[in-house]
Protein backbone atom coordinates (compact mmCIF):
# COMPACT_ATOMS: atom_id res chain seq x y z
CA UNK A 1 0.00 0.00 0.00
CA UNK A 2 2.86 2.91 1.03
CA UNK A 3 4.54 1.84 -2.28
CA UNK A 4 1.55 3.60 -4.11
CA UNK A 5 2.82 6.93 -5.46
CA UNK A 6 0.22 9.57 -4.07
CA UNK A 7 -2.04 10.61 -6.39
CA UNK A 8 -1.86 14.47 -5.95
CA UNK A 9 2.24 14.15 -6.15
CA UNK A 10 2.42 12.55 -9.18
CA UNK A 11 0.08 14.66 -10.76
CA UNK A 12 2.99 17.47 -9.60
CA UNK A 13 5.39 15.53 -10.67
CA UNK A 14 3.68 15.54 -14.29
CA UNK A 15 3.21 19.28 -14.09
CA UNK A 16 5.95 20.07 -13.74
CA UNK A 17 8.12 17.77 -15.54
CA UNK A 18 5.28 19.26 -18.66
CA UNK A 19 6.09 22.84 -17.42
CA UNK A 20 9.98 22.40 -17.92
CA UNK A 21 9.81 20.71 -21.59
CA UNK A 22 7.57 23.40 -22.43
CA UNK A 23 10.17 26.35 -21.11
CA UNK A 24 12.62 24.35 -23.11
CA UNK A 25 10.88 23.49 -26.29
CA UNK A 26 9.64 27.34 -26.37
CA UNK A 27 13.35 28.72 -25.67
CA UNK A 28 14.27 26.39 -28.60
CA UNK A 29 11.31 27.84 -30.78
CA UNK A 30 12.41 31.34 -30.48
CA UNK A 31 16.30 31.03 -30.88
CA UNK A 32 15.44 29.87 -34.75
CA UNK A 33 15.76 31.69 -37.79
CA UNK A 34 12.00 31.54 -38.52
CA UNK A 35 10.99 33.01 -35.73
CA UNK A 36 13.30 35.58 -35.64
CA UNK A 37 12.23 36.60 -39.48
CA UNK A 38 8.56 36.01 -37.95
CA UNK A 39 9.38 38.84 -35.15
CA UNK A 40 10.98 41.48 -37.15
CA UNK A 41 7.92 41.55 -39.71
CA UNK A 42 5.64 41.37 -37.09
CA UNK A 43 7.39 44.21 -34.91
CA UNK A 44 7.33 46.36 -38.36
CA UNK A 45 3.53 45.39 -38.92
CA UNK A 46 2.72 46.37 -35.29
CA UNK A 47 4.37 50.02 -35.96
CA UNK A 48 2.64 50.68 -39.42
CA UNK A 49 -0.45 49.85 -37.68
CA UNK A 50 0.01 52.36 -34.77
CA UNK A 51 1.32 54.89 -36.81
CA UNK A 52 -1.55 55.04 -38.63
CA UNK A 53 -4.17 54.84 -36.00
CA UNK A 54 -1.56 58.13 -34.17
CA UNK A 55 -1.43 59.89 -37.76
CA UNK A 56 -5.22 59.52 -37.69
CA UNK A 57 -5.63 60.98 -34.07
CA UNK A 58 -3.29 63.93 -34.79
CA UNK A 59 -5.09 64.48 -38.05
CA UNK A 60 -8.30 64.88 -36.08
CA UNK A 61 -7.03 66.65 -33.36
CA UNK A 62 -5.29 69.46 -35.51
CA UNK A 63 -8.40 69.83 -37.00
CA UNK A 64 -10.77 70.51 -34.39
CA UNK A 65 -7.89 73.63 -33.68
CA UNK A 66 -6.28 72.07 -30.68
CA UNK A 67 -2.83 71.38 -30.49
CA UNK A 68 -1.96 67.54 -31.11
CA UNK A 69 0.93 65.56 -30.03
CA UNK A 70 3.62 66.72 -32.66
CA UNK A 71 2.67 70.21 -31.44
CA UNK A 72 3.82 69.63 -27.96
CA UNK A 73 7.04 67.64 -29.22
CA UNK A 74 7.66 70.57 -31.65
CA UNK A 75 7.33 72.74 -28.93
CA UNK A 76 9.27 70.57 -26.34
CA UNK A 77 12.11 69.83 -29.08
CA UNK A 78 12.95 73.57 -29.07
CA UNK A 79 12.93 74.06 -25.14
CA UNK A 80 15.28 70.78 -25.44
CA UNK A 81 17.84 72.52 -28.21
CA UNK A 82 17.32 75.99 -25.70
CA UNK A 83 18.35 73.85 -22.87
CA UNK A 84 21.75 72.42 -24.64
CA UNK A 85 22.77 75.94 -25.86
CA UNK A 86 22.00 77.33 -22.15
CA UNK A 87 24.44 74.34 -20.49
CA UNK A 88 27.08 75.00 -23.16
CA UNK A 89 26.75 78.87 -22.27
CA UNK A 90 26.74 77.58 -18.42
CA UNK A 91 29.86 76.09 -19.16
CA UNK A 92 31.94 78.34 -20.93
CA UNK A 93 31.10 80.83 -18.17
CA UNK A 94 32.36 78.57 -15.24
CA UNK A 95 35.36 78.05 -17.85
CA UNK A 96 35.92 81.47 -17.85
CA UNK A 97 35.20 81.69 -13.98
CA UNK A 98 37.71 79.65 -13.74
CA UNK A 99 40.55 81.33 -15.64
CA UNK A 100 39.68 84.50 -14.17
CA UNK A 101 40.03 82.99 -10.68
CA UNK A 102 43.58 81.28 -11.35
CA UNK A 103 44.91 84.44 -13.54
CA UNK A 104 43.96 86.76 -10.34
CA UNK A 105 45.26 83.66 -7.71
CA UNK A 106 48.60 84.08 -9.85
CA UNK A 107 48.47 87.85 -9.67
CA UNK A 108 47.83 87.63 -6.30
CA UNK A 109 50.69 85.38 -6.00
CA UNK A 110 53.17 88.04 -7.36
CA UNK A 111 52.21 90.94 -5.59
CA UNK A 112 53.17 88.55 -2.24
CA UNK A 113 56.37 87.95 -4.11
CA UNK A 114 57.04 91.64 -4.74
CA UNK A 115 56.10 92.58 -1.24
CA UNK A 116 58.53 90.44 0.19
CA UNK A 117 61.49 91.22 -1.62
CA UNK A 118 60.76 95.03 -1.16
CA UNK A 119 61.04 94.02 2.91
CA UNK B 1 0.39 22.24 4.07
CA UNK B 2 -2.21 18.97 2.94
CA UNK B 3 -4.49 19.38 -0.46
CA UNK B 4 -7.53 20.06 1.43
CA UNK B 5 -5.76 22.99 3.20
CA UNK B 6 -4.84 24.49 -0.02
CA UNK B 7 -8.15 24.36 -1.18
CA UNK B 8 -10.00 25.69 1.85
CA UNK B 9 -7.25 28.68 1.62
CA UNK B 10 -7.36 28.83 -1.97
CA UNK B 11 -10.28 31.68 -1.81
CA UNK B 12 -8.61 33.76 0.36
CA UNK B 13 -5.10 33.16 -1.22
CA UNK B 14 -7.12 34.21 -4.42
CA UNK B 15 -8.14 37.48 -3.21
CA UNK B 16 -4.45 38.10 -1.91
CA UNK B 17 -2.89 37.16 -5.10
CA UNK B 18 -5.12 39.46 -6.99
CA UNK B 19 -4.32 42.25 -4.87
CA UNK B 20 -0.79 41.29 -4.71
CA UNK B 21 -0.93 41.98 -8.75
CA UNK B 22 -3.10 45.06 -8.66
CA UNK B 23 -1.30 46.87 -6.32
CA UNK B 24 1.95 46.29 -7.57
CA UNK B 25 2.36 49.58 -9.16
CA UNK B 26 1.81 50.96 -5.97
CA UNK B 27 4.86 49.47 -4.42
CA UNK B 28 7.76 52.38 -3.35
CA UNK B 29 10.92 51.74 -4.86
CA UNK B 30 13.99 53.52 -5.23
CA UNK B 31 13.25 55.48 -2.00
CA UNK B 32 16.68 56.65 -0.52
CA UNK B 33 17.07 59.78 0.40
CA UNK B 34 18.38 61.64 -2.44
CA UNK B 35 19.24 65.55 -3.36
CA UNK B 36 19.30 66.68 -7.35
CA UNK B 37 22.58 68.20 -8.14
CA UNK B 38 22.00 68.93 -11.42
CA UNK B 39 19.80 68.11 -14.34
CA UNK B 40 19.84 68.66 -18.35
CA UNK B 41 17.27 67.62 -20.61
CA UNK B 42 15.93 64.44 -18.76
CA UNK B 43 19.02 63.60 -17.39
CA UNK B 44 19.33 64.06 -13.36
CA UNK B 45 22.21 63.62 -11.20
CA UNK B 46 21.71 62.38 -7.96
CA UNK B 47 23.49 62.33 -4.56
CA UNK B 48 22.35 60.16 -1.62
CA UNK B 49 22.04 61.67 1.37
CA UNK B 50 24.84 60.43 3.82
CA UNK B 51 26.32 61.47 7.09
CA UNK B 52 28.96 58.61 6.86
CA UNK B 53 31.26 59.04 3.90
CA UNK B 54 34.32 57.21 4.51
CA UNK B 55 35.70 56.90 1.30
CA UNK B 56 37.03 60.10 -0.27
CA UNK B 57 35.94 58.89 -3.94
CA UNK B 58 32.82 59.63 -5.00
CA UNK B 59 31.15 56.28 -6.98
CA UNK B 60 28.54 57.43 -9.84
CA UNK B 61 26.03 54.88 -10.58
CA UNK B 62 24.62 54.43 -14.39
CA UNK B 63 21.94 52.36 -15.72
CA UNK B 64 20.55 51.36 -18.78
CA UNK B 65 18.61 53.47 -21.22
CA UNK B 66 15.95 50.76 -20.89
CA UNK B 67 14.40 50.10 -17.58
CA UNK B 68 15.00 52.84 -14.89
CA UNK B 69 18.02 53.34 -12.56
CA UNK B 70 15.64 52.28 -9.54
CA UNK B 71 16.89 48.81 -9.51
CA UNK B 72 20.19 50.55 -7.77
CA UNK B 73 17.74 51.21 -4.57
CA UNK B 74 15.00 48.65 -4.86
CA UNK B 75 13.24 48.63 -1.93
CA UNK B 76 14.60 49.37 2.00
CA UNK B 77 16.50 46.05 2.99
CA UNK B 78 17.33 45.32 0.04
CA UNK B 79 19.34 48.12 -1.65
CA UNK B 80 22.96 48.54 -3.19
CA UNK B 81 22.55 52.01 -2.71
CA UNK B 82 22.11 51.65 1.04
CA UNK B 83 24.34 49.36 0.95
CA UNK B 84 27.05 51.21 -0.28
CA UNK B 85 26.21 54.46 1.91
CA UNK B 86 26.72 51.96 4.95
CA UNK B 87 29.65 51.04 3.49
CA UNK B 88 30.80 54.78 3.35
CA UNK B 89 30.98 55.49 -0.02
CA UNK B 90 29.70 58.71 -1.24
CA UNK B 91 27.01 57.49 -3.53
CA UNK B 92 26.06 59.56 -7.27
CA UNK B 93 23.66 58.29 -9.38
CA UNK B 94 23.11 59.65 -13.20
CA UNK B 95 19.38 58.76 -14.39
CA UNK B 96 18.76 59.31 -17.82
CA UNK B 97 15.05 60.01 -16.96
CA UNK B 98 11.69 59.35 -19.56
CA UNK B 99 13.12 60.38 -23.18
CA UNK B 100 10.05 61.32 -25.15
CA UNK B 101 9.51 61.91 -28.85
CA UNK B 102 11.60 65.20 -28.61
CA UNK B 103 14.00 63.73 -27.79
CA UNK B 104 14.32 61.41 -30.80
CA UNK B 105 17.89 63.25 -31.18
CA UNK B 106 19.89 61.97 -28.73
CA UNK B 107 22.46 59.71 -29.96
CA UNK B 108 24.86 57.25 -28.23
CA UNK B 109 27.46 60.18 -28.60
CA UNK B 110 24.89 62.83 -26.53
CA UNK B 111 25.02 59.81 -23.92
CA UNK B 112 29.14 59.02 -23.92
CA UNK B 113 30.05 62.61 -24.80
CA UNK B 114 28.23 65.11 -23.47
CA UNK B 115 25.78 63.63 -20.47
CA UNK B 116 28.21 61.33 -19.24
CA UNK B 117 30.99 63.06 -19.02
CA UNK B 118 28.84 66.00 -17.57
CA UNK B 119 27.55 64.24 -15.01
CA UNK B 120 30.92 63.10 -14.24
CA UNK B 121 32.16 66.91 -14.06
CA UNK B 122 29.24 67.90 -11.83
CA UNK B 123 29.65 64.89 -9.44
CA UNK B 124 33.49 66.02 -8.89
CA UNK B 125 32.03 69.08 -8.00
CA UNK B 126 29.25 68.39 -5.58
CA UNK B 127 32.41 66.21 -4.22
CA UNK B 128 35.34 68.34 -4.36
CA UNK B 129 37.51 65.36 -5.64
CA UNK B 130 39.67 64.77 -8.86
CA UNK B 131 38.57 61.39 -9.69
CA UNK B 132 35.50 59.11 -8.84
CA UNK B 133 34.47 55.55 -9.75
CA UNK B 134 32.12 54.76 -12.14
CA UNK B 135 29.70 52.02 -12.26
CA UNK B 136 27.53 50.78 -14.95
CA UNK B 137 24.60 48.34 -15.49
CA UNK B 138 24.16 46.50 -18.94
CA UNK B 139 23.80 49.78 -21.81
CA UNK B 140 24.93 51.37 -18.87
CA UNK B 141 28.42 49.51 -18.38
CA UNK B 142 28.66 49.97 -22.12
CA UNK B 143 28.24 53.26 -22.09
CA UNK B 144 30.79 53.27 -19.44
CA UNK B 145 33.09 51.38 -21.21
CA UNK B 146 33.15 53.72 -24.00
CA UNK B 147 33.65 56.64 -21.91
CA UNK B 148 36.56 54.96 -20.31
CA UNK B 149 38.03 53.99 -23.85
CA UNK B 150 37.33 57.53 -25.31
CA UNK B 151 38.74 59.48 -21.82
CA UNK B 152 41.71 56.75 -20.62
CA UNK B 153 43.55 59.51 -18.00
CA UNK B 154 39.98 61.23 -17.45
CA UNK B 155 38.76 61.74 -14.15
CA UNK B 156 37.82 57.78 -13.59
CA UNK B 157 40.08 56.21 -12.19
CA UNK B 158 37.82 52.57 -11.66
CA UNK B 159 35.42 51.37 -13.46
CA UNK B 160 33.08 48.62 -12.56
CA UNK B 161 31.05 47.47 -15.09
CA UNK B 162 27.85 44.67 -14.43
CA UNK B 163 26.65 42.18 -16.80
CA UNK B 164 27.88 44.87 -20.14
CA UNK B 165 27.40 43.52 -23.21
CA UNK B 166 30.87 43.61 -25.52
CA UNK B 167 31.11 41.39 -28.24
CA UNK B 168 27.18 39.82 -29.34
CA UNK B 169 28.33 37.51 -31.66
CA UNK B 170 26.05 34.40 -30.79
CA UNK B 171 23.33 36.11 -28.66
CA UNK B 172 19.90 35.31 -29.04
CA UNK B 173 19.25 38.96 -29.14
CA UNK B 174 21.67 39.44 -31.91
CA UNK B 175 19.88 36.41 -33.64
CA UNK B 176 17.01 38.47 -33.71
CA UNK B 177 17.98 42.24 -34.66
CA UNK B 178 20.88 41.88 -35.89
CA UNK B 179 19.81 40.10 -39.09
CA UNK B 180 18.64 42.09 -42.36
CA UNK B 181 15.16 41.79 -42.27
CA UNK B 182 14.90 43.79 -38.93
CA UNK B 183 14.56 47.05 -40.51
CA UNK B 184 16.02 49.29 -37.24
CA UNK B 185 16.26 52.14 -39.74
CA UNK B 186 12.14 51.68 -40.21
CA UNK B 187 11.31 51.83 -36.62
CA UNK B 188 13.36 54.33 -35.71
CA UNK B 189 11.66 57.04 -38.48
CA UNK B 190 8.47 55.76 -37.77
CA UNK B 191 9.24 56.40 -34.01
CA UNK B 192 10.96 59.30 -32.41
CA UNK B 193 10.89 57.60 -29.01
CA UNK B 194 10.52 53.53 -29.36
CA UNK B 195 8.23 52.29 -26.66
CA UNK B 196 9.69 50.76 -23.68
CA UNK B 197 6.90 48.09 -23.00
CA UNK B 198 7.90 47.03 -26.89
CA UNK B 199 11.30 46.33 -25.44
CA UNK B 200 10.20 44.59 -23.20
CA UNK B 201 7.91 41.99 -25.06
CA UNK B 202 11.08 41.18 -26.45
CA UNK B 203 13.29 40.95 -23.76
CA UNK B 204 10.68 38.38 -22.23
CA UNK B 205 10.22 36.36 -25.46
CA UNK B 206 13.57 35.18 -24.25
CA UNK B 207 12.35 32.53 -21.69
CA UNK B 208 8.36 33.09 -22.43
CA UNK B 209 7.54 29.95 -20.26
CA UNK B 210 9.47 31.89 -17.23
CA UNK B 211 8.97 35.36 -17.68
CA UNK B 212 4.62 34.84 -18.63
CA UNK B 213 4.02 32.08 -16.62
CA UNK B 214 6.65 30.96 -14.52
CA UNK B 215 6.80 33.95 -12.24
CA UNK B 216 2.68 34.17 -11.56
CA UNK B 217 2.62 30.22 -11.31
CA UNK B 218 5.75 30.65 -8.54
CA UNK B 219 3.69 33.66 -6.66
CA UNK B 220 0.38 31.61 -6.96
CA UNK B 221 2.23 28.87 -4.75
CA UNK B 222 3.95 31.27 -2.29
CA UNK B 223 0.55 33.05 -1.68
CA UNK B 224 -1.64 29.53 -1.08
CA UNK B 225 1.77 28.45 0.89
CA UNK B 226 1.19 31.56 2.70
CA UNK B 227 5.42 32.04 2.08
CA UNK B 228 5.09 34.79 -0.72
CA UNK B 229 7.10 37.67 0.08
CA UNK B 230 4.67 40.76 -0.89
CA UNK B 231 7.37 43.87 -1.00
CA UNK B 232 10.32 41.97 -2.76
CA UNK B 233 7.50 40.86 -5.77
CA UNK B 234 6.10 44.12 -6.11
CA UNK B 235 9.01 46.10 -5.88
CA UNK B 236 10.77 43.47 -8.67
CA UNK B 237 7.49 43.32 -10.76
CA UNK B 238 6.63 47.14 -10.41
CA UNK B 239 10.57 47.47 -11.93
CA UNK B 240 10.04 45.49 -14.35
CA UNK B 241 7.33 47.06 -15.70
CA UNK B 242 8.32 50.46 -15.85
CA UNK B 243 10.01 51.11 -18.84
CA UNK B 244 10.83 54.55 -20.84
CA UNK B 245 11.23 55.03 -24.11
CA UNK B 246 14.28 54.53 -25.73
CA UNK B 247 14.69 57.78 -28.21
CA UNK B 248 15.40 56.52 -31.62
CA UNK B 249 18.64 57.68 -32.91
CA UNK B 250 19.96 56.26 -29.78
CA UNK B 251 17.89 52.92 -30.39
CA UNK B 252 19.04 52.78 -34.17
CA UNK B 253 22.54 53.43 -33.16
CA UNK B 254 23.03 50.66 -30.13
CA UNK B 255 21.14 47.96 -32.28
CA UNK B 256 23.30 48.80 -35.12
CA UNK B 257 26.40 49.14 -33.67
CA UNK B 258 26.30 46.26 -31.19
CA UNK B 259 24.40 43.76 -32.90
CA UNK B 260 24.14 44.50 -36.83
CA UNK B 261 28.09 45.51 -36.86
CA UNK B 262 29.39 44.46 -33.74
CA UNK B 263 31.37 47.00 -33.73
CA UNK B 264 32.68 48.17 -29.94
CA UNK B 265 35.02 44.52 -29.39
CA UNK B 266 36.87 45.44 -32.63
CA UNK B 267 37.49 49.40 -31.55
CA UNK B 268 35.09 50.26 -34.89
CA UNK B 269 32.80 52.39 -33.11
CA UNK B 270 33.52 56.32 -33.98
CA UNK B 271 31.57 58.40 -32.02
CA UNK B 272 32.02 62.72 -32.35
CA UNK B 273 34.70 61.50 -34.97
CA UNK B 274 36.51 59.69 -32.10
CA UNK B 275 37.38 55.92 -32.18
CA UNK B 276 36.03 53.59 -29.45
CA UNK B 277 38.83 51.18 -28.65
CA UNK B 278 38.56 49.26 -25.50
CA UNK B 279 42.01 48.91 -26.15
CA UNK B 280 42.45 52.24 -24.55
CA UNK B 281 40.67 51.38 -21.04
CA UNK B 282 43.21 51.95 -18.44
CA UNK B 283 41.57 52.73 -15.25
CA UNK B 284 40.95 49.80 -12.59
CA UNK B 285 38.55 47.22 -14.11
CA UNK B 286 36.24 45.25 -12.26
CA UNK B 287 33.80 43.20 -14.37
CA UNK B 288 31.53 41.56 -13.24
CA UNK B 289 29.32 38.66 -15.20
CA UNK B 290 26.48 36.29 -14.28
CA UNK B 291 26.45 32.39 -15.43
CA UNK B 292 22.67 32.66 -16.63
CA UNK B 293 22.71 35.81 -18.26
CA UNK B 294 20.47 35.38 -21.17
CA UNK B 295 20.71 39.24 -22.03
CA UNK B 296 24.42 39.88 -22.01
CA UNK B 297 25.90 36.19 -21.97
CA UNK B 298 28.55 35.81 -19.97
CA UNK B 299 31.00 34.84 -23.65
CA UNK B 300 29.44 38.19 -25.09
CA UNK B 301 31.45 40.15 -21.80
CA UNK B 302 34.94 37.83 -21.63
CA UNK B 303 36.78 39.49 -24.40
CA UNK B 304 36.58 42.74 -22.63
CA UNK B 305 39.15 41.62 -20.09
CA UNK B 306 41.83 40.55 -22.84
CA UNK B 307 41.12 43.93 -25.33
CA UNK B 308 41.40 46.42 -21.99
CA UNK B 309 44.67 47.79 -21.34
CA UNK B 310 44.44 48.30 -17.65
CA UNK B 311 46.97 46.93 -15.12
CA UNK B 312 44.45 46.02 -12.45
CA UNK B 313 41.78 43.86 -14.07
CA UNK B 314 39.51 41.90 -11.93
CA UNK B 315 36.49 39.57 -12.85
CA UNK B 316 34.12 38.41 -10.87
CA UNK B 317 31.86 35.53 -12.58
CA UNK B 318 29.21 34.55 -10.43
CA UNK B 319 25.43 32.65 -10.81
CA UNK B 320 22.57 34.45 -11.43
CA UNK B 321 20.72 36.03 -14.37
CA UNK B 322 21.14 39.53 -16.06
CA UNK B 323 19.24 41.51 -12.64
CA UNK B 324 19.09 39.03 -10.45
CA UNK B 325 22.56 38.39 -9.67
CA UNK B 326 22.62 42.45 -8.42
CA UNK B 327 18.78 42.76 -7.26
CA UNK B 328 18.49 39.21 -6.08
CA UNK B 329 17.71 38.37 -2.96
CA UNK B 330 21.55 36.88 -2.44
CA UNK B 331 22.95 39.47 -3.64
CA UNK B 332 23.07 41.34 -0.53
CA UNK B 333 25.33 38.42 0.94
CA UNK B 334 27.02 37.22 -2.33
CA UNK B 335 28.19 40.22 -4.32
CA UNK B 336 27.60 43.65 -2.85
CA UNK B 337 30.38 43.10 -0.49
CA UNK B 338 32.73 42.21 -2.96
CA UNK B 339 31.88 45.21 -5.23
CA UNK B 340 32.43 47.31 -2.01
CA UNK B 341 36.05 45.00 -1.10
CA UNK B 342 37.31 45.79 -4.65
CA UNK B 343 36.20 49.57 -4.72
CA UNK B 344 37.73 50.09 -1.08
CA UNK B 345 41.33 49.81 -1.73
CA UNK B 346 40.98 52.05 -4.66
CA UNK B 347 39.04 54.56 -3.33
CA UNK B 348 41.66 56.51 -1.19
CA UNK B 349 42.31 60.08 -2.16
Amino acid sequence: MSDRPDPAAEMQRLYDEAERGTAAALERLVSRDAFGEVLAKSAENVLAVQKLGSDLADMVVRNLRIAGRRDVTSLARQLARTEDKLERVLQEVERLQDELRASQASQNGAKQDKRVTSQ
Amino acid sequence: MNRLEQLARAPVAAVDYANIILTQGDAPVGTTPKDVVWTHRKTTLYRYRSTRRTHPLPLLLVFALINRPAIFDLRPGNSFVEFLLDEGYDVFLLDWGVPDEEDADMGLENYVCDELPWGIRETLRASGQEELSLLGWCIGGALVAMYGALEPSGPARNLVLLTTPVDTSGSLYRSWVGRESFDVDYIAEKLPAVPGPGIDVVNKMMKPVQNYWITYRQLWHNVLEGTARREAYQAMASWVADNPPFPSRAYREWITVMYKQNKLPTGRLRLRDRRVDLRNLEQNLLVVTAGADHIAPRDGTLPLLDLASSEDVTHFDRKGGHIGLMAGSRAKQEIWPDIAEWLESRSSA
